[in-house]
């Protein structure tokens, strides 16, 4: 029999400074977009990976991590093997995080002093998560088997990541394009994608009271997406084209069964409201579509407006909207666990719809909507206007996210 | 003697912070045994494995039973199987989250 006890769950002041460091860095993420001038765009161009390294690791990276300190418990039914280690984890991914992105930008000194950063924060969360699993004596779950391939893949991206930082400062030679790919693929795809995929398992039918749905597709999805990675990281190194396409093949369908798994998940809920969490998903999962359909696109035409307007769809839309959603419910249930569970049974409390603020997180989820689907729109057709119209848009959900989280933080 | 219906209603003063319903109308309470010394013995289920609030509800639970007049001792025993499904909800409930 398992429960998240108080002793279990970390206090919110430990985890509450992830999710206030993300949504910053989300805006401040979405005004450097500002500055992109799509006619000249490639996706190997250093504003574009700077880019991609202050969305994915000071927001996407950041709320999952502060997310983990949270979920772990709930994922691998045991307490942190050491939960303290997440006081020092966030400080150092935002440094590192910030010293990447000015790397890329400006000055590439900072990029392995800023790698090593991030590097050394992400080891000592692998650390702990590992060493959290090894606390299981029973045979592992499904969400629990997708936190260890996670952790894995994030292990060996991270490790690829600060050689490919020397690279690009100039200290080591090396074959950047190839390194990339696989550091894209262990990171993104083997790290942050499934992640998505198991901790969806567990919190969708949780917060839709999905019942009486099979777990087979999810399965030979998780079991794709890690020989896809697999395959796609062989391929880069080897400079092998047979392994690289039948890695897209594979992560294709793991994409396409886990689609499938997530309608069954719709089919079967018994919590049929269309609130900010059900209309948030259904933007992630629209965007997870038409990011696969663009990726598809760019595989076969080499389009360089193609694969970054699929990258936008993916970490804008599928990545954020995917966050924003889970975090209308998990800030809530952390306040409330925090400041209101003590108090049941002696006065009257509120629910955890009551501290949702409803009209900024419509707002939030409309500009959001837009910024994503007019900036993809701006990279395919080439058009700067177009696209900072949409990264206009992106900045000011940002600005209604940030406002959504300090009435849910601050609700008394 | 206490009652089922008095234990039934202390049970449905403990409410889901999520879904916004109380416990017997979500129909998570399976049964409720009362010995002759006053101990109560209530089996329950939860909509959902993963649910964080697990062990704070079953305490919520035992809390109100034991505030029924008559009740010496309340031990809470939370099931899997029969799994919860929103059939056994109340028509409020169900009507409710149906959208």
């Amino acid at each position: 029999m398992f429960a998240v006890t108080r002793d279990f769950a970390p206090p919110f002041r430990l985890i509450a400074p992830y999710f206030v460091t993300g949504v910053i860095l989300y805006l401040v993420s979405a005004v450097f977009a500002l500055g992109f001038d799509v006619s000249e765009l490639g996706f190997m161009d250093p504003t574009v990976i700077g880019w991609v390294h202050l969305y994915l690791l000071g927001f996407v990276m950041m709320v999952i991590f502060g997310a983990m300190a949270q979920l772990v418990p709930v994922v691998l039914e045991t307490g942190h093997f050491a939960v303290d280690l997440y006081y020092i984890i966030g400080p150092m991914l935002f440094i590192g995080t910030l010293m990447m992105a000015l790397g890329f930008a400006l000055w590439p000194m900072m990029l392995p002093f800023g790698g090593l950063i991030v590097l050394s924060a992400m080891l000592i969360f692998v650390f702990d998560v590992f060493m959290t699993i090894r606390k299981i004596g029973e045979k592992l779950n499904f969400a629990m088997r997708s936190v260890v391939v996670s952790n894995t893949f994030l292990f060996f991206g991270v490790l690829l990541g600060i050689v490919l930082a020397l690279g690009y400062a100039g200290i080591i030679g090396i074959d950047i394009a190839a390194l990339l790919k696989a550091h894209v693929f262990l990171v993104v795809v083997g790290y942050i994608v499934v992640t998505i995929i198991g901790l969806s398992m567990v919190l969708i039918p949780m917060f839709g009271l999905s019942h009486d749905f099979s777990w087979k597709p999810v399965e030979r999805s998780l079991v794709a997406v890690s020989a896809g990675v697999v395959a796609v990281v062989l391929g880069a190194l080897s400079d092998s084209g047979w392994l690289s396409w039948t890695g897209y093949g594979l992560w294709l369908a793991a994409m396409v069964l886990y689609g499938y798994e997530v309608i069954m998940l719709y089919r079967t809920r018994a919590r049929k409201e269309h609130d900010i969490y059900a209309r948030s998903l259904y933007i992630a999962y629209g965007s997870m579509a038409l990011a696969l359909l663009t990726g598809v696109v760019y595989l076969f035409s080499g389009s360089d407006a193609a694969i970054l307007a699929a990258g936008w769809l993916a970490f804008t839309g599928f990545f954020g909207f995917l966050i924003t959603g889970h975090l209308y419910k998990i800030v809530p249930f952390l306040v409330w666990f925090e400041r209101f569970s003590p108090l049941v049974g002696k006065q009257k409390v509120p629910m955890l719809a009551d501290m949702v603020p409803q009209r900024s997180a419509d707002f939030q989820l409309c500009f959001t909507a837009a910024g994503v689907f007019v900036g993809a729109a701006g990279l395919l057709l080439g058009s700067s206007e177009i696209f900072k119209a949409g990264a206009s848009f992106l900045a000011a959900g940002g600005l209604f996210l940030i406002h959504s989280m300090l009435f849910m933080m601050r609700y008394k | 003697m206490v009652t089922e219906e008095q234990i039934y209603d202390a049970i449905s003063t403990v409410i889901d912070p999520e879904v916004g319903f109380n416990l017997v109308e979500m129909g998570l309470i399976y049964g409720v045994e009362i010995g002759e010394d006053g101990n109560v013995m209530v089996t329950m289920t939860l909509s959902t494995k993963a649910c964080p609030l697990h062990q704070m509800i079953v305490q919520w639970v035992k809390e109100a039973c034991e505030k029924v007049e008559g009740v010496n001792n309340c031990e809470v025993n939370v099931v899997w199987e029969p799994a919860w499904n929103i059939t056994m909800a109340a028509d409020n409930v169900k009507k409710a989250l149906g959208g």
